[in-house]
């Protein structure tokens, strides 16, 4: 038997289910059409988990499902070694959201990340404290500054929600946020850095790399099928 | 109960310690994880064992001993110079090995005389590896920020670009991308016509206002963080930065002292021929590099066993001068790592400036060095 996660809720359940019917596989809800256990009509050997995108992520991880629907943000986000543990099959189109970099627009002096080095390296003499990152994203930020960008220097402020209302707060100096159309940061001056993209996500089906999918019919079918039907 | 996982050696090592007239420090193994992320930096969090305390503190398992030992320095006003010596567990994540480990070390602050210090250290971490592994043959690799810091300040280039070179030292790819850089003039955005000619104007007062004007319509508070003074000062340093570069000779000359890689034994005629060939007044540093070579002489490190790499450096504010690391002859494993970092106390709060360096040694991979 085969799982497949699916967003349990809003547009990203909707474009996930249009695509695998595309791809032949038409989703049924089991009981209601509230349930959270689903299966693909006229196909025994697949069945269907509606969780939220967040947990679809974790559960690829932890290998408890075969395939999942969910943002490739969240997958990398949630996973050390994220290319080691899931194979990223196909990009759907939808679900389109970038991780960036952004600062208040009135620093006139910091268009790069490269400036933005600068500006953390003197942020301690300055202001007694390092450059604070409002964030939900840790891992994303420290790959990008730490391991990218050889920025050592700040200091991530956790931010669940209203991330790019944080600086104007006081609350923290920049954010790393997802954006899909920028209007969010428009609205609260804000820009974002010139080479500070971190991440051009999409929804993603990804599948947890278990051994037993070596040879695996079912599995290589769903693959073509889903990516023959973008 | 025994402390059954303690090294067998570790009795033989608080003994050296003792030797060297170090005072044996303990601290708790549940530590507040803010100094640690504020010193090292945030890519410590991923590494180290993170927890909350009921009213919402950050706490973190003991990654490792030289932050608490200065904590605890300073927060009982202890006099200097001191010696301190540790030995105990630390916490980290690691790909390989365990996850608990012990370490154990020696940190030396407050002796003014930063020659002598320093050689008293790679002495100290050579005497305990010599005690606890008789018999094996160790090699050593220094680096030393302050003549990198010479070199770029003798090249003649911006102190912001300066300071980002050395910001990356150690660093290979990232100082590789600056040279690069360094090679051509980068032309910057620029700004709305207005503000242009305020710029070229020197019209910092306007600016400044224009500045403020806007954080006030927009709502951020202009107290919170950067100020637009700041603002202002470093726009003008970033134009300098822009316009900047090397001319082929000196690039040449830059990537040729990185390149240097030598027995210590014949480092400091190697660094005066370099020099001297590339016409750069690093007289001061020459100073500082012969004199602790020669305290590295009488303080009966092998020069020898010691190889000076110019690269060599770790990209932390703190570290300031030396930096080392010793393997066993043809090993890959770092048994002891040490280096200066001058700057840290007083980034721990420590009112007055505290010279300090020091080391540690890793007991687990020198456990796994005497089994085989």
């Amino acid at each position: 038997m085969i799982t497949i996660a699916l967003p349990s809720k809003g547009r990203m359940k909707e474009d996930s289910a249009a695509i695998f019917e595309r791809a032949g596989m038409k989703i049924v809800a089991v009981g209601n059409d509230r349930s959270y256990r689903g299966r693909v009509e006229g196909v025994d050997d697949i069945e269907i988990a509606f969780l939220s995108a967040s947990e679809i992520s974790r559960e690829l991880g932890a290998g408890s499902v075969d395939f999942g629907v969910t943002g490739e943000d969240l997958v990398r986000e949630g996973l050390a070694d994220a290319d080691a543990r899931v194979e990223f099959c196909a990009r759907l189109g939808f679900g389109h959201a970038d991780v960036i970099v952004a600062v208040p627009d009135i620093w006139l002096d910091v268009e790069t990340m490269a400036d933005l080095g600068d500006v953390a390296a003197e942020f301690r003499t300055r202001h007694g404290r390092r450059l604070a990152i409002a964030t939900k994203y840790w891992r994303l930020t420290q790959q990008f500054f730490s391991g990218s960008h050889g920025i050592q220097l700040y200091r991530i402020v956790e931010s669940l929600g209203a991330t790019e209302g944080a600086p104007a707060a006081g609350q923290a100096d920049i954010i790393v946020d997802i954006t899909s159309t920028g209007s969010t940061l428009r609205a609260n001056h804000l820009k974002i850095l010139s080479d500070g993209v971190i991440l051009r996500s999409e929804a993603c089906l990804v599948r947890a790399r278990k051994p037993e999918h070596e040879g695996n019919p079912t599995v290589e079918r769903i693959i073509a099928a889903v990516r023959a039907a973008l | 109960m025994p402390m059954t996982d303690m090294p067998d050696f570790a009795g033989d090592l608080l003994e050296e310690f003792a030797a060297r007239r170090t005072a044996r420090v303990d601290t708790p193994i549940i530590q507040p994880a803010e100094p640690f992320l504020d010193i090292a930096g945030e890519d410590l969090r991923r590494r180290i064992f993170l927890t909350e305390s009921e009213r919402g503190e950050s706490l973190c398992l003991r990654p490792e001993f030289t932050i608490p030992v200065c904590r605890r320095h300073i927060d009982n006003h202890i006099g200097t110079p001191k010696r301190y010596a540790y030995l105990g567990q630390v916490f980290r994540q690691r790909r390989e090995g365990g996850n608990e480990f012990y370490q154990a070390g020696i940190e030396d602050l407050g002796d003014k005389d930063a020659a002598s210090a320093d050689a008293r250290a790679v002495a100290d971490a050579l005497a305990c590896l010599e005690k606890i592994m008789p018999g094996t043959a160790f090699s050593v690799t220094m680096g030393d920020q302050a003549v990198f810091e010479a070199v770029v300040a003798a090249l003649g280039l911006p102190a912001g670009w300066q300071k980002r070179l050395i910001r990356a030292f150690g660093q290979t790819e990232q100082l590789e991308a600056m040279i690069a850089r360094l090679a051509k003039p980068a032309p910057v955005a620029g700004l709305d016509d207005h503000l242009e000619s305020l710029l070229a104007a020197g019209d910092d007062a306007a600016l400044t206002a224009h500045i403020e004007a806007e954080m006030e319509r927009t709502g951020y508070l202009t107290n919170a963080s950067r100020s637009p003074a700041e603002i202002v000062r470093r726009l003008k340093e970033k134009r300098l930065l822009a316009g900047a570069s090397l001319d082929a000779e000196k690039l040449a000359v830059l990537k040729e002292f990185l390149s240097l890689n030598v027995s210590l034994r014949y480092a400091p005629g190697v660094l005066a021929d370099f020099a001297k060939a590339a016409n750069l007044p690093l007289n001061a540093a020459i100073t500082g590099f012969d004199a602790r070579v020669a305290a590295f002489a009488n303080a009966g490190v092998p020069l020898g066993e010691v190889t000076w790499r110019a690269a060599f450096g770790r990209p932390l504010d703190y570290y300031t001068g030396l930096v080392f690391e010793v393997t066993a002859r043809g090993g890959h494993d770092v048994l002891a790592g040490g280096g200066r970092y001058d700057r840290m106390l007083t980034l721990l709060g420590a009112e007055s400036h505290i010279p300090a360096v020091g080391f540690s040694l890793w007991l687990d991979r020198i456990e796994k060095g005497r089994a085989s």
